[in-house]
């Protein structure tokens, strides 16, 4: 039954989570540099980096360092960040919502771009309309994102003055207002990825059989489309939604750079350049952990619409 | 009173008014400052990062400051020093009065526990700046310094952030085991006796300075600085997303503008596209050695090699390409604006027969190939070394480069796995002995790892580090900085300014050579 099944996919998550802890922990220390460098910069004599590795832990064995981490995390502790010097737990807390909070916007966005384009590409298809939506969306997954980005800062915000240059601002309203462009820069890729998937699932699904009966009964083409096409074409383009926005998640990291958005995106790679151990590991658990929800979201979702779909 | 005399009165009375309304300074309201990224840490002691050390000043407060025009100290929390005959001891006078931001007295012992915590060789990278100091005794309010031996760099050194004094009773009654955790305690909400205090902070997003009232220093109108009611900081990393917040006069001032961009923001007229004199000189580090690690020949170890690659390299040509103009040619390691900088310095000027002149009297006639790190996703040093290619291929010299993020490249150069890598440096101090520490002398970290070693520099060094007489001094500087340019082991490029664009409505903001952002004294004119 689903209940079961839920708990099981749950635990199934401890051990990729302790998979994904360990190569992560022997990757970051693989990685030429090591933090007391990094924080203390060119100039820090030997003793100077020498000292700040043991005050750090990092001149202890491998095994020691690993079986610290472990123990500090089954006890909720990450570690305190090398660079910021505050718990890295405290950090994600303070940025995760943001980064969340501009994935669920940036997939809301698509997907309401992306269906209906898709619904009209689908049933006027190989017509000119299919050929100016296929077309612009084939162009915006070729731009690269930066480059939307800063178009549509500068005409939008900058140009029309409609929308902030950047930030996050206070309260949910704000947050809107002020994340807009941004999500709709993430939306816009998006919808490219799904405008192309969905439209060739209704086409498929149109020819199909069952639809020639729902005509032949002489259903409505609207009701046809939400109840039979759609109903079946989304199938596959949920799956593909689960998969991007995991990588919406992770790819939120140039969006978040030129919107000056304080997210995990940005936090990620300040901490890979600053060789902020605990902060990278207590990170890629974290996208780990929400990576393994989505997907199991997902499939949830792909077995209430398809009941052949077996849930085991 | 003749009639003469009355009217030269008035003239010099309205005279007075006149330069007194030129300097009237508008009271009130907050500057928004477009920073590239966001502070770490804010302890004097304990931090690192210019992030963090360019805007510790405006929140602690040291004894003596910087000028604003690098070349040395004037009064701060103390208003006089002296220095005894035998260099031995110094006494600062604290001024009358004087309050941390939460209204608390500062007190001479104040200072003491704060410089004891600032020269504990245990606490931080920068403790060696207050090495010479033996013991520091108070009385009143005095402070006397008792040294080691005379110490020419000491009131640069009390006029450096780390010097910062801080309130002794609120750090310490600070949550924490040890003077590390209770540092992280403090840092989350600081109080220091500088011209602001931090009253919120939203990492990566925002921080929000507002004037304290308790600041000493007094503006032009006689009343307390700052003028400003507060500053904001925004952290915009990207270049292109800071300019344009600054056009749609969201921000007032962005800092770190592209070199690439100055010309066009200069043309724009609301703007105030300023490029304020640094201590920034950026140059290419090389292996010195005879042998590299994989036990191979140096062609670098040949000082006739690293002449030639000197004179070879077009500096004019460098400064338009990667600069736009904006640079100026090292003539010294050190910049022009260090103290004791010497200006009859020649540099290298661009001789090509020189150049292959050098070639030919070295050991590699035939030329040879080297390999220079950069760091990666940096266009200008892309710009540069493209442009080096060119010049260097003119005398044999193949150059490869090879691209690496940040912490890779520092952590090869530190194991001496290089043979050339891009540099820039900006002292931390209004003296010249920071940077001659870590360039010329070979004890501190190897010349910074190039391996360069100078007996006669090192000497020079040690006695310049005791030498009181200013003249003597400066002759010493003069000649380290003649036998640094004789060997060669860098190769001088350029020196380049702060560029930092600004609503025309914003006057008295200074970024000093050394980078640090003075707000004292900015206002938003109306």
């Amino acid at each position: 039954m689903h209940a079961s099944y839920v708990i099981r996919r749950l635990l199934q998550i401890i051990p990729t989570f302790l998979a994904v802890m360990l190569v992560v922990f022997l990757l970051v220390r693989l990685l030429p540099g090591d933090p007391a460098s990094a924080i203390l910069g060119d100039r820090a004599t030997a003793e100077i980096v020498e000292r700040t590795n043991r005050e750090l832990g990092l001149d202890r064995p491998l095994p020691v360092q690993f079986g610290v981490f472990v123990r500090n995390l089954l006890q909720g502790d990450l570690g305190d960040s090398i660079s910021l010097k505050i718990p890295v737990l405290r950090l994600i807390g303070e940025r995760l919502p943001t980064t969340l909070f501009l994935t669920a916007y940036a997939a809301v966005l698509g997907v309401l771009m992306a269906v209906p384009l898709a619904v009209v590409a689908a049933v006027r298809r190989n017509t000119w309309v299919d050929g100016v939506i296929r077309a612009v969306f084939q162009v915006g997954l070729s731009l690269p994102v930066f480059y939307v980005a800063l178009q549509l800062l500068s005409l939008l915000g900058a140009r029309l003055g409609w929308f902030p240059i950047g930030g996050y601002g206070e309260g949910f309203g704000e947050h809107l207002y002020h994340l807009f462009l941004p999500a709709l820069t993430l939306g816009l890729n998006l919808a490219a990825i799904l405008v192309r998937t969905l439209r060739n699932s209704i086409i498929e699904v149109l020819t199909a059989e069952y639809v020639d009966f729902a005509r032949a009964k002489g259903l409505r083409s609207r009701v046809i489309m939400t109840r039979h096409v759609l109903r079946n074409a989304l199938i596959a383009t949920i799956t593909l939604l689960g998969l991007n926005i995991g990588a919406l998640i992770g790819g939120a990291v140039i969006t978040e750079t030129v919107f000056a958005i304080p997210g995990v995106g940005r936090l990620m790679v300040d901490a890979i350049f600053g060789r902020d151990y605990p902060v990278i590991q207590g990170l890629t658990l974290t996208f780990a952990l929400i990576v393994s929800l989505v997907f199991l979201i997902t499939d949830l979702i792909h077995a209430r619409l398809d009941p052949r779909a077996e849930l085991s | 009173m003749n009639v003469k005399r009355l009217s030269r009165l008035s003239l010099t009375l309205a005279a007075a008014l006149t330069v007194g309304q030129a300097f009237a300074a508008t009271r009130g309201g907050q500057l928004t400052f477009g920073r590239y990224a966001d502070s770490l840490f804010l302890d004097p002691v304990l931090n690192d990062a210019n992030l963090d050390i360019w805007i510790l000043t405006n929140l602690y407060d040291t004894l003596l400051q910087p000028t604003n025009d690098g070349k040395g100290v004037q009064p701060g929390l103390a208003s006089s020093y002296t220095t005894s005959k035998d260099g031995k001891s110094m006494v600062l006078t604290l001024r009358p009065g004087l309050k941390f931001a939460d209204g608390s007295a500062l007190s001479a012992s104040d200072v003491k526990w704060s410089l004891d915590r600032a020269r504990n060789p245990e606490a931080g990278a920068w403790n060696s700046s207050l090495a010479s100091i033996n013991s520091i005794a108070v009385s009143g309010n005095k402070v006397t310094l008792n040294l080691k031996r005379p110490d020419p760099t000491l009131p640069a050194a009390l006029a450096t952030f780390n010097a910062a004094i801080m309130p002794q009773k609120l750090f310490t009654a600070a949550p924490g085991k040890n003077d590390a955790e209770k540092a992280k305690a403090f840092a989350e909400k600081p109080i220091g006796s500088g011209p602001f205090v931090l009253s919120e902070w939203k990492r990566g997003s925002y921080m929000v300075m507002k004037r304290n009232p308790y600041y000493w220093k007094k503006g032009d109108d006689g009343k307390a600085l700052p003028y400003l009611d507060s500053v904001r900081f925004e952290i915009i990393p990207d270049d292109n997303t800071r300019i344009l917040k600054l056009q749609a006069g969201e921000l007032q001032i962005a800092e770190f503008i592209p070199l690439s961009r100055v010309a066009e923001l200069k043309a724009d007229s609301r703007l105030n596209m300023t490029l304020f004199p640094s201590t920034k000189v950026n140059s290419i580090l090389m292996n010195n050695r005879p042998k590299l690690n994989d036990g191979t020949e140096n062609p670098l170890s040949d000082v006739n090699v690293r002449q030639a690659l000197n004179y070879a390299a077009n500096k004019d040509a460098l400064i338009q390409v990667v600069t736009y103009g904006t640079g100026k040619p090292m003539k010294s390691y050190m910049s022009a604006t260090t103290p004791l900088f010497d200006a009859k310095q020649p540099g290298f000027p661009y001789d090509l027969v020189k150049a292959k002149a050098l070639m030919a009297a070295s050991k590699y006639k035939n030329g040879f190939e080297v390999t220079v790190l950069a760091t990666s996703g940096n266009a200008d040093d892309l710009a540069l070394l493209t442009a080096l290619q060119q010049m260097w291929g003119a005398i044999g010299v193949k150059l490869k480069i090879e691209q690496l993020d940040a912490a890779t490249k520092t952590a090869r150069y530190r194991a001496n796995d290089f043979q050339m890598r891009t540099a820039a440096w900006t002292n931390d101090i209004n003296d010249p002995s920071q940077i001659t520490t870590y360039y010329a002398v070979f004890d501190n970290i190897e010349s910074v790892h190039t391996g360069f070693k100078s007996a006669e520099i090192d000497k020079l060094f040690a006695q310049s580090q005791q030498e009181l007489n200013p003249a003597k001094r400066a002759a010493q500087y003069q000649q380290i900085q003649s036998l640094y340019l004789k060997a060669a082991p860098i190769v001088y490029l350029y020196e380049t300014p702060y560029p930092v664009a600004m609503s025309k409505k914003v006057k008295g903001f200074f970024q000093i050579p050394l980078g640090n952002n003075l707000f004292a004294g900015a206002y938003l004119e109306k």
